[in-house]
């Protein structure tokens, strides 16, 4: 531990915490997964339970790794404040983006289930297109890159308003109320999801006084 | 600038400070017994010595600087190892100041706060219990100065106190600080205008080759302080004591490294516990200075006095640190002061000032 000083190399602390980031969605990823497996039929062992679980509590821990780290960091080399600033912002987008994955899981824990579902290929449509996400996001963050960053933020943007579509939709239909309460809240997870991602993704091509207002319309975002 | 152009700045810088340590002493020599002798009669009382060695320092920020300038006065001659003890002393408290001031910024919230100014002023508390119980040992019996000397004896191959002892430092050192002496000595003249001259240069030196000493040295270890400290931040102990030890040696002031923990513990992430061994390590670990100086001034009484530095704060720790019921004297007396001080805030304000700037001012006048 005191021989941390003599050691030469590695990797800074703002590098560590962008690789925290990365690993926070890949957990998200695989909490994701557990969820929708549950969501559409497949199994809620207590397998999947324990899992799901513990990867959200390792991503609250991961959370608090990095503030821990970003303090300090911030403690030392104050010409690190605003990427400090940032990231100490969106690791907040990182963990919420793993504790909606895991309310999708809840869902299916209160009793929701697509697999007979006469919409179920919308349902899986979605359920890809947010898990091509959560992939993308992770590989756009660690590798810094602000052109696909930019592309796919205003790729994720065309999802919003679908999302919103789905919930009134639910909030009419005249079905079982079982139904429109597991869809609503379906796709407002997975809304709340998507934007906590492309907060996320902002950090590389926003200032700080523009991250977290991912959910806003377009135009409030892009007020100066 | 790229790490290996830096790492050469500091050594280059460094080479100056020991110059700088030399020219004092130079100057000082200059200045004439009677001169000096007059002008330093006010410290033999070690009381004002203390007060003398906690203003100086609480107004250069930096108990390096105060320590520095001491060992090329015990070196010259003008101040004996006696009665340059309880200087040391006092600017081991005068640094504390510094985070103590730092704490000061999180005043507008209280928790913070309580926890920002107990992390500061466990350090005074500290150093003032030390001084309490080792400066009446050291007036008593020399206890302090009388091992130093032995320790320095061995250093310095068997030389006594008023002795000299060669080191490559000294050897490097003394070819540029003769030709400074040399260059000022053709422009002015050898008089006491000239000593007063190379005094002021020489402080001036002092002062900014350790700013900048400092500066550059965080710059270029700021990602290993980073590890280490992290590495550090859920242990206590001996481990945190060697962390504090190394960070401190590493940029050549307890301020830095205290002055980081200040934030770390006012968020909350690092416990006043915690804070403390690291806190005592810096102690330790500013001491290298001192010894530097010594080095390139090669005198023995100077050496002597910078060993004392550095067996104060070790005996200051083992006085304290190995017993578990009084370990924590100065953490929980601080955290009283901090549970004072958020309700009172003007108070933790008035400490500050009046404990490291009135209270000095007055003692020198009055221990004079």
């Amino acid at each position: 531990m005191v021989l941390e000083f003599f050691r030469r190399g590695g990797h800074t602390t703002l590098e560590e915490v962008e690789q925290s980031l990365v690993d926070m969605v890949c957990r998200t990823h695989e909490v994701y997964d557990a969820a929708m497996e549950a969501v559409f039929g497949g199994g809620k062992s207590k397998d999947t339970k324990r899992t799901v679980k513990s990867t959200d509590r390792s991503i609250n821990e991961e959370q608090r790794r990095v503030r821990r780290a970003l303090m300090l960091h911030a403690a030392v080399e104050t010409v690190d404040l605003p990427q400090v600033l940032g990231y100490m912002s969106v690791v907040k987008d990182a963990e919420r983006a793993g504790d909606y994955a895991k309310n999708l899981y809840d869902l299916a824990k209160y009793g929701a289930n697509f697999e007979e579902a006469e919409d179920r290929a919308e349902l899986e449509y979605y359920r890809d297109a947010v898990g091509g996400l959560i992939d993308e996001v992770a590989e756009v963050f660690a590798h810094r890159n602000t052109d696909r960053a930019a592309a796919l933020i205003e790729r994720a943007d065309g999802f919003l308003d679908q999302y919103d579509d789905h919930v009134r939709a639910a909030y009419d239909s005249a079905g079982p109320a079982s139904d429109a309460v597991a869809r609503a809240l379906y796709y407002r997870y997975l809304k709340r999801l998507t934007a906590h991602l492309m907060n996320l993704l902002t950090s590389l091509v926003m200032p700080i006084d523009r991250l977290d207002y991912y959910d806003e319309a377009k135009d409030d975002r892009e007020t100066p | 600038m790229p790490g290996p152009v830096r790492a050469v700045l500091v050594l280059a810088l460094l080479y100056l400070f020991l110059v700088g340590v030399r020219l004092l002493e130079s100057g000082i020599n200059g200045l004439g017994s009677d001169f000096t002798d007059a002008l330093f009669e006010n410290v033999t009382n070690p009381i004002s010595g203390l007060f003398v060695g906690m203003l100086a320092t609480v107004l250069v920020q930096s108990s390096s600087v105060t320590t520095a300038t001491i060992v090329g006065l015990v070196a010259a001659g003008v101040i004996d190892v006696e009665a340059a003890v309880p200087m040391v002393m006092g600017a081991n408290i005068g640094t504390t100041v510094t985070n103590t001031i730092v704490s000061l910024a999180h005043v507008r919230r209280s928790e913070e706060f309580r926890r920002a100014f107990a992390a500061a002023t466990m350090h005074d508390f500290f150093n003032i219990v030390a001084v309490a119980v080792l400066l009446p040992l050291q007036i008593a019996t020399g206890l302090l100065s009388k091992v130093a000397a032995a320790i320095s004896r061995f250093l310095a191959g068997g030389e006594e106190l008023g002795g000299t002892f060669d080191s490559p430092i000294k050897g490097a050192v003394k070819w540029l600080g003769g030709m400074i002496e040399d260059a000022l000595d053709a422009l002015v003249g050898p008089d006491r205008l000239l000593a007063a001259l190379t005094i002021l240069l020489a402080i001036a030196v002092i002062f900014v080759t350790l700013t900048f000493i400092t500066k550059n040295m965080k710059v270029l270890v700021a990602a290993r302080i980073e590890r280490t400290l992290n590495a550090a931040l859920a242990r206590s102990g001996l481990v945190g004591m060697v962390v504090g030890t190394i960070v401190t040696v590493a940029v050549q002031s307890s301020s830095i490294t205290t002055s980081i923990l200040i934030p770390l513990v006012a968020s909350g992430i690092l416990t006043v516990r915690n804070a403390y061994p690291i806190t005592l390590g810096a102690n330790v670990g500013t001491t290298i200075t001192a010894l530097l100086a010594a080095l390139g001034a090669g005198k023995v009484d100077g050496l002597t006095i910078a060993v004392t530095h550095t067996l104060f704060n070790l005996t200051g720790i083992l006085l304290l640190y190995p017993w578990p019921k009084i370990r924590y004297l100065p953490v929980v007396a601080a955290e009283h002061m901090a549970a004072f001080a958020i309700r009172h805030k003007t108070a933790a304000l008035g400490y500050t000032v009046g404990f490291f700037l009135i209270l000095p001012i007055v003692g020198i006048f009055v221990f004079r």
